[in-house]
């Protein structure tokens, strides 16, 4: 494999901007048509994505060891996809096809190379997708409440109809046959029941058509596809330190599920939630967090908000509201919400004490519909 | 003749190799020099029946082969489509993609627009409740503060001031209610001309989840750009107009 000389070709191709993944899609359809029908009708977010993923996976071509897990869980997860097999060479034909039609000097030996490294990426996949055979490509659930909270905000509780198993804090794709093909990322705001009911707070974004059809269209008794779980927020299995958990607005679910595990699965120990939203109006799950605080002796619940002047709630950005509190430097962080918030959250409570090995993070926005290289869920 | 030339008589099984190396025929007779002519036309005949039946089926398993083989050459490896063929799919592609965006950015221009209104009107209901219910208090303070003196001046009592602080608390919750049933009316026909233009939202009845399992199955539910009512509006509108 001649990795300058591909990487030279691919920076040809990436060139062009979206011609290329349109050629290479265009390509793929005509020559396998029975591939059209694994993607949505507006191809435009998936082209980007699909080029980005590639770039991420040829600048790492070197670096097998960075390269395979991160191949392994693309494998596992495009199985929910129905992506088989026989799916792979016909990518990797159409592949080939779209560098050297963007390269006038294409040649024997660079397509060797491409075609040998397309083997090797298409083999861990495959490979990871047939070790994964024992658990199902994806899970249907009924949806079995439907609750409008705010004018966007809907909890949603969905039965899997087989066993779905995930940890606190991790997130799980779905798709709806509202918006086929559309895949989301959602993190329950439950630990994994015995009755297997999942929560999910669904917000919906100004045009978004998955969050939006969720929110206003989906009802009881709809069925939703999901994908396996993914993510990396999640508790230390090792650690009983007390809890500090912050929350901006949506972030609250991941947050909710970890207080969740503690209640059903311990260790015991002392958790204190912050959850922070713009106005009273805005915050959505209560009545839910109130009813946790009662029950349980060792949570503390304070919401906040940050532009409603007149509310009763603590008043001001949550990470102030936290620092007011503290100190916390003895306690184990998890912060969940949008970006800007989490960011301050985390330098702010690293300015107080809390060492950065304590403190897991992840940041709430628009989902994307897969996960990138590097596993994250958002953009 | 041998046992073997004799077992050539069974029609049935046709002749064998074997059948052949051991077939021994019998001396004609002392005036006939050679094997019995008859037993020699009835082995030859069985051998003739026997080749032209294996040819028969050769030739029968080549064509079979044949078809086979050019069924497997036609499907996966035939000719890679044609660089026009890619321009014209990837150009229907990128109309289809920008009706479907245009559709998105008008339903995100109008929530948004909705949104803001919502937020405003709430706003401003609170904003004048909060006055109303201030000056409300300033009038209670000031009837109640100089004691008897105040009471007949406005002419009210501080039992109907009480009265009126609670409607005005409730007018002021009712606003809220009306603002936001509007708004959410005003978002679920946005919703609507959003469902209306999005093509996954059409006719084509949700597959059953069970059908997905075997994705070669679905081949037969067409991907159409036709569906996109997106790229129909506003044709229609033009020729109205």
């Amino acid at each position: 494999m001649d990795i300058p000389a591909m990487r030279t070709n691919f920076a040809k191709a990436a060139a062009t901007g979206d011609e290329a993944p349109l050629y290479f899609y265009s390509h793929l359809f005509l020559s396998h048509p029975e591939t059209r029908q694994m993607f949505p009708v507006s191809m435009a977010h998936q082209r980007d994505r699909f080029f980005a993923a590639l770039g991420d996976v040829v600048t790492r071509v070197d670096d097998l060891d960075a390269l395979v897990p991160i191949l392994q869980q693309l494998g596992r997860d495009h199985r929910k996809f129905g992506v088989l097999p026989a799916h792979y060479p016909a990518a990797g034909a159409s592949l080939l096809a779209t560098l050297e039609h963007f390269d006038d000097e294409w040649n024997p030996e660079l397509a060797k190379s491409w075609a040998e490294a397309y083997d090797v990426v298409a083999t861990v996949m495959i490979q990871a997708a047939e070790e994964a055979a024992g658990s199902p490509p994806w899970w249907d659930a009924d949806v079995v409440g439907h609750e409008r909270r705010t004018v966007d905000v809907a909890v949603l509780r969905i039965r899997p109809h087989t066993r779905y198993d995930y940890l606190a804090g991790q997130s799980l794709s779905l798709e709806s046959d509202l918006r086929p093909r559309l895949w989301r990322y959602y993190s329950p705001a439950n630990a994994p029941r015995p009755d297997g009911l999942i929560e999910l707070h669904v917000k919906a974004r100004d045009g978004g058509p998955v969050s939006s059809a969720l929110v206003r269209s989906v009802g009881v008794g709809d069925v939703l596809r999901l994908g396996p779980p993914v993510g990396h927020l999640g508790l230390d299995p090792e650690s009983d330190r007390d809890l500090l958990l912050v929350a901006g607005g949506m972030g609250v679910a991941p947050l909710k599920a970890m207080v969740d595990q503690v209640a059903r699965q311990g260790p015991p120990r002392r958790v204190d939630l912050f959850a922070g939203f713009r106005t009273e109006d805005q915050v959505h799950d209560r009545a839910d967090l109130e009813r946790l605080a009662q029950e349980n002796p060792w949570l503390t619940v304070t919401l906040a908000v940050s532009d409603d002047p007149t509310s009763e709630l603590a008043q001001g950005p949550v990470a102030d509201v936290v620092l007011r509190a503290g100190p916390w430097t003895s306690r184990e962080v998890c912060i969940a919400g949008p970006e800007p918030m989490v960011a301050e959250t985390v330098s702010r409570l690293r300015e107080h004490g809390v060492p950065p090995n304590r403190m897991s993070s992840e940041v709430f926005a628009p989902s994307r519909p897969g996960p990138s290289v590097d596993g994250e869920v958002t953009e | 003749m041998s046992s073997a030339a004799s077992s050539t008589g069974n029609a049935d099984r046709g002749l064998t190799p074997a059948d052949l190396q051991q077939v021994r025929f019998s001396r004609a007779s002392m005036l006939h020099p050679g094997y019995v002519e008859s037993e020699v036309d009835r082995v030859m005949h069985r051998a003739a029946e026997g080749l032209s039946r294996h040819i028969a089926e050769k030739a029968q398993l080549r064509e079979q082969v044949r078809t086979l083989q050019a069924q497997l050459d036609g499907a996966p490896a035939s000719e890679p489509p044609s660089d026009q063929a890619v321009r014209i799919l990837a150009s229907a592609q990128q109309t289809a993609d920008n009706y479907v965006a245009e559709a998105e950015a008008f339903s995100r221009a109008v929530t948004g627009e909705a949104r803001a209104q919502y937020e405003e009107a709430v706003r401003l209901a609170r904003e004048n409740a909060g006055a109303i219910l201030q000056a409300a208090q300033e009038a209670a303070a000031r009837l109640t503060g100089p004691a008897p003196a105040g009471s007949d001046a406005g002419g009210r009592t501080v039992a109907e001031l009480e009265e009126r602080v609670a409607y005005l608390k409730a007018f002021g919750q009712a606003c809220r209610t009306q603002l936001r049933s509007y708004l959410e009316a005003l978002l679920s026909d946005v919703e609507h001309e959003w469902g209306s233009a999005d093509p996954g939202a059409l006719p084509a009845p949700p597959r059953p989840p069970a059908q997905r399992s075997a994705p070669e199955g679905e081949q037969d539910r067409p991907t159409t750009f036709v569906a996109n009512t997106a790229a129909e509006d506003p044709a229609q509108t033009s020729a109205t107009s």
